[in-house]
């Protein structure tokens, strides 16, 4: 079985984020970046698939300038066998379909028969980029799973739907998953990972190693502002010391008749 | 607007609220509303959205379309788009919008803005604005080409409480195979841990740092109050604690006399859960955090200080 993980990077959970001068993205140069947190449980299912059966292949792919690097040899180090970047300047400001048709073109070359990623991305919050790329491969999909397990060819997966209840579905190989966040428990890479992952190829690719041109991936959508959304009422700060705070806390139950 | 098609869901054989609220913003856009009602044996719905609101309404009705399966709603979806050519189609941002919106957009070679919570139209133009960033930023976004595809947040836009007159036309060929089988629905079990009784909840989140802080720093002031704790969606997918103490969307829909939220930001998903509370404290160190914006009272500054005083104030004032 031959497994692509499709990997975001996005800006650390702890930056502290500013809006770029031009007002159409954050201010990125000195922010530190992560994997996307529900791409991570996409790869762990993945290792966990060629932890059973070590013939598995995993390739790790991510679309984005050279700092992707760090997290692709981040997923080397977990166990990842290949990395893939893809840059190039016609991406810049991608949409979700222009980074599906540049996915889908590497998942072609490769004949992947599953591919893993995130049910969203921690940045934009979209959604889209998986639905997209099976629409394009033309394969089936299933979003948001907190399980899989391979039934004779067939996988079963539990999407999560509302208030706690999952959909069982089945669907054939080849298919695509979307992760929801908490469906494993993620590795951490060992330092033997780390230094094997040093040894393992990362290819880099330009739109034109994929076949693909600029106007082949143009973008139908895109930000034209970005803003801190307007304050509602707010809440009511309480100021003072650490104790003068507790004391207002307690005044605040207490009018709730809660004390 | 010429034209919008509302795709309408079926939750527990009644029409989904969210799709009222569809209604309510193809309306406002003005021009001819149109909608699709995919299910089986569900003519009495098609019928009810007729009447509130969601004009000719097309209705897929096949035994194959009983649950949800993603290459039935793509055939009746696209059934509908040829017969109306609508310009814009408005889809819930639901577990289904989630898993068909971005398939139907990426076959149709057309845009699409999902998540959003408003169009606003601008001249001949529509601007479509949603959160990003896990709810820190908004954005408007542009959208070129025809038709365009929007996926709308619940609980976003009011239900369309209008009646109005308007039909019912079935479509024809919608049943088929689908490659996803549908096997079952399964209920996770209820735990031991109902915190829809609460009168008090204190929630902790990923500001907590670690699982050992929520014994040692939160529930001192959990036992103070005497509440019961509750956790965000991070805190249990990390397995600090177990899924019956999230509060979200996904988790337990809470509505306490009062709700403590310590080092929570406020995503989207657990404000869905909580933010009916009749109060809200908020705890936490960035005083931009979205929490702030569905609380009452907030507290700004590092917790490890704030609750362990609180904690003592509490149980002074207790005697």
């Amino acid at each position: 079985m031959k497994i692509l993980v499709c990997l975001k990077q996005v800006p650390h959970k702890d930056a502290r984020l500013e809006l770029a001068p031009d007002g159409k993205w954050i201010a990125d140069a000195n922010i530190k970046f992560e994997i996307n947190d529900y791409d991570n449980y996409a790869l762990e299912e993945a290792l966990r698939i060629k932890d059973k059966d070590p013939a598995t292949e995993v390739v790790v792919v991510s679309i984005g300038p050279d700092r992707v690097q760090q997290s692709l040899r981040t997923a080397l180090g977990m166990g990842a066998d290949r990395a893939i970047q893809i840059w190039d300047d016609g991406l810049a400001g991608a949409d979700s379909l222009a980074i599906a048709k540049s996915l889908a073109a590497v998942a072609r070359a490769e004949k992947v028969d599953l591919v893993l990623m995130g049910l969203m991305s921690d940045d934009t919050n979209f959604a889209l980029t998986g639905p997209m790329l099976a629409a394009l491969l033309g394969v089936p999909h299933a979003t948001g799973i907190v399980s899989e397990k391979n039934e004779g060819g067939q996988l079963e997966v539990e999407r999560e739907l509302e208030g706690g209840a999952l959909e069982v579905v089945k669907l054939p190989l080849p298919c695509l998953l979307t992760a929801q966040t908490g469906m494993n428990e993620v590795r951490y890479a060992s330092l033997k990972g780390i230094m094997q992952a040093k040894k393992k190829p990362l290819d880099k690719k330009s739109l034109g190693d994929l076949g693909l041109s600029a106007g082949a991936v143009a973008s139908k959508v895109k930000i034209e502002k970005i803003y801190t959304p307007p304050k509602g009422k707010g809440a009511e700060i309480l100021s003072g010391s650490k104790d003068e705070v507790a004391q207002k806390f307690v005044g605040k139950v207490k009018e709730l008749g809660l004390l | 607007m010429a034209k919008t098609l509302i795709v309408g869901e079926i939750q527990k054989g009644a029409l989904r609220e969210s799709t009222l609220e569809l209604v309510t913003l193809a309306r406002k856009l003005g021009g001819d509303v149109v909608s699709l009602l995919i299910g089986s044996g569900v003519g009495g719905v098609a019928e009810d959205l007729a009447k509130k609101g969601g004009g000719r309404v097309l209705l897929a009705d096949d035994a194959s379309l009983a649950n949800y399966n993603l290459d039935g709603w793509q055939r009746a979806i696209r059934k509908a788009i040829d017969a109306e050519k609508p310009e814009l189609i408005l889809i819930s941002s639901t577990p289904i919008g989630w898993d068909v919106a971005g398939a139907l957009a990426a076959a149709l070679d057309c845009g699409i803005a999902s998540e959003v919570i408003k169009i606003e139209p601008d001249g001949a133009d529509l601007v479509f604005v949603r959160r990003m960033f896990n709810a820190k930023f908004d954005a408007r976004l542009r959208v070129s080409g025809t038709p365009r595809i929007a996926t709308v947040q619940p609980g976003a836009n009011e239900a369309y409480a209008g009646s109005e007159s308007g039909s019912v036309v079935k479509l024809d060929g919608v049943g088929g195979d689908a490659r996803t089988k549908f096997v079952e629905i399964r209920v996770a079990p209820a735990g031991g841990h109902d915190l829809t009784k609460a009168e008090i909840i204190v929630s902790g989140g990923r500001g907590l740092q670690k699982p050992e802080n929520f014994e040692a720093v939160l529930k001192p002031l959990v036992e103070a109050l005497g509440a019961q704790m509750g956790a965000s969606r991070p805190v249990v997918d990390a397995g600090w604690l177990p899924h019956e103490y999230q509060v979200g969307s996904s988790g337990q829909i809470v509505s306490p006399k009062l709700y403590v939220a310590v080092g929570i930001s406020g995503a989207i998903q657990h404000l869905v859960g909580m933010k009916n509370s009749n109060f809200i404290i908020a705890i936490n160190k960035d005083a931009d955090a979205p929490i702030f914006e569905v609380a009452d009272v907030g507290i700004v500054g590092d917790l490890f200080e704030i609750v362990p005083a609180l904690a003592a104030a509490v149980k002074t004032a207790k005697g």
